[in-house]
């Protein structure tokens, strides 16, 4: 099992070299302790950006007191919210999509050879595309408005999720798949009861890659299509040079990106329980 | 004391085809030749020998894991070929499934039968404490010690109510004492179920602690060299106790002289 969890853990650094707070925070000082050194440097970072944020020239920098204003102020004209509801419809139907996509081929992939040779070329082609590169065409393909977005982010969304199901699929360890053969399981019965549940840790850590990943197109794409959403608060205050106001949508999917990992971080705890009891 | 035959290996072969690097046409590794021997109802029977001379090959040629090139295998007369629940498989390694609770693994084989949840949440209780893990069954297998996994590989091999127990080597991994005290679970437990049971080990001790009949494999490519029947009566003094009797250094000095004695290749 012990390898078993570094190839995981290879898997989740493959991508993104991500600091885990809470699970360096194990042994050593306590709980209590760390949280206060948290705070303090919490304290401490944004007290220096509000200082030397309020000497800097304002179209160069902002502070953290005219950043809350600007916040205040796009929630009261409902900006803020219209922009944030546009990107999440974009974000929920694209992650969904692709989750399912990514799971489902994984799944295919990983355990049929045939399946496997037929679109693994495939898959390495669009997997090391630069999607961004590929979107004035799909522009063309799809014109300027949600369904281009949908397409990017899905395209996205799919690579980290299919990529860590495979592996995951290919990882079963061989001992378990012979437990199944023993006891005489369909290959249904395999599938469901064997390679499935032994390749969620797998499959969790590939969403929680894709989730970074798929704000970042998020906002590539609401750039560079219809202009909409966080990414076009971004845009529009920018130009303005208003750059407190601009900070506001970027904290946002920050936030955002936070929050849904940290989703994903609960979902594998209740998924993958086992691994989580010591 | 004419007791019906339960297995019934009959000259069985077996060559692997090992794949010799690139290019290169594969290698003959001929593993089993000629094997027969029968396992008659309620005994245990072990099968010993050399490390690699085919022992794992031989119970999963049996339990229909490996296919074999020549022979026949029956169970309770018929002939079986793919894997079935009509025998039931302990692992060297425990091989629970992690994701798994104890209780959950018991349930398993009931599950791929489509038993109803509350029939085999009974029937996983009822083996758990019978294999002395009464109060486990909601720990995952690595909250275990070894010695408990395989008590409960021992019980999801029972929990399909097997006609045939194959065990392969499934005390090897634990330390001393706690393969002793195993070994006394399994003579209690199979004492009790009056299960058939194959099993592999190259523990003379055990062997000899366990058996009724030990088939002696020779080296690879091997054939049965000797079957030796075990005559202690059941139920059997502990393993410390019975080691000290003057026939069991006998049968012990007979196995080891078989066992060590280098085949004459026949080709
Ligand atoms: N699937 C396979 N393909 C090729 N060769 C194999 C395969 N399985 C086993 N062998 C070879 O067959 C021989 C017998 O292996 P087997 O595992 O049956 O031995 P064993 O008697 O169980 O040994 P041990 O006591 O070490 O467990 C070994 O040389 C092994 O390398
Ligand atoms: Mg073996």
């Amino acid at each position: 099992m012990t390898a078993r969890d570094a190839a995981l853990s290879g898997a989740d650094l493959k991508e993104s070299a991500e600091i885990d707070v809470e699970d360096i925070a194990t042994s050593g000082p306590s709980n209590r302790e760390l949280w206060c050194i948290r705070v303090a440097s919490i304290i401490f970072v944004l007290g220096a950006w509000e200082y030397f944020g309020r000497q800097a020239n304002p179209l160069f920098a902002s502070y953290p007191t005219a950043i809350a204003r600007s916040f205040v102020t796009l929630i009261e004209n409902g900006e803020l919210i219209a922009a944030l509801i546009t990107s999440l419809k974009t974000l929920v139907i694209s992650f969904v999509l692709g989750t399912v996509i990514g799971l489902v081929l994984g799944l295919l992939v990983g355990r049929y050879r045939r399946f496997e040779a037929s679109v693994d070329w495939i898959i390495s082609a669009l997997y090391s595309t630069p999607k961004v590169a590929i979107l004035p065409l799909i522009v063309l393909w799809l014109g300027l408005g949600a369904p281009t977005k949908i397409f990017l982010v899905t395209m996205t969304v799919i690579f980290p999720i299919l990529i860590n199901t495979i592996a995951g699929v290919k990882n079963v360890p061989a001992q378990l798949i012979d437990v199944g053969d023993a006891f005489a399981a369909s290959e249904r019965d395999i599938f469901l009861k064997i390679i499935l549940p032994s390749a969620i840790p797998y499959m969790i850590a590939g969403i929680r890659l894709s989730v970074g990943k798929a704000v970042i197109a998020l906002v590539v794409a609401e750039f560079f299509t219809a202009i909409s959403g966080l990414g076009a608060l971004i845009t529009k205050y920018g130009n303005m040079y208003d750059t407190a106001t601009m900070f506001v949508p970027i904290l946002t999917l920050m936030l955002l990106g936070v929050l849904l990992q940290s989703g994903a971080k609960a979902a594998e705890k209740r998924l993958a329980a086992w691994r989580f009891t010591d | 004391m004419a007791r019906r035959i339960k297995l019934s290996v009959e000259n069985l072969s077996k060559t692997f085809r090992v794949s010799a690097g690139r290019g290169a046409p594969p290698s003959l590794l001929p593993v089993l030749r000629n094997i027969s021997f029968q396992v008659r109802e309620g005994d245990i029977v072990s099968l010993i020998g050399e490390s690699g001379c085919g022992k794992t090959t031989l119970l999963r040629i049996v339990q229909g894991l490996v296919a074999r090139d020549a022979g026949n295998v029956k169970v309770d007369g018929k002939p079986v070929s793919a894997p079935g629940q009509d025998r039931g498989f302990v692992f060297q390694q425990a091989s629970l499934l992690p994701w798994r609770s104890a209780r959950e693994n018991v349930e398993f084989g009931l599950e791929l039968r489509r038993v109803p949840a509350d029939v085999r949440r009974q029937r996983a209780a009822e083996l758990l404490k019978l294999v002395g893990l009464g109060a486990a069954g909601e720990q995952y297998a690595h909250q275990l010690s070894g010695g408990m996994q395989q008590r409960v590989g021992l019980a999801r091999a029972l929990a399909i109510d097997p006609a045939l127990l194959l065990m392969d080597e499934p005390f090897s991994a634990l330390d001393a004492q706690t393969r002793e005290e195993l070994q006394a679970e399994l003579l209690r437990i199979q004492s009790k179920t009056g299960k058939t049971v194959l099993f592999v080990t190259h523990d003379l001790d055990e062997a000899i602690y366990l058996s009724d009949q030990i088939v002696v494999l020779g080296a690879r490519p091997s054939r049965v060299k000797t079957i030796i029947d075990v005559p202690f009566p059941r139920p059997r003094p502990p393993l410390s106790k019975l080691r000290g009797e003057p026939r069991f250094q006998q049968i012990r000095d007979e196995v080891w002289e078989l066992i060590s004695q280098k085949t004459a290749a026949v080709a």
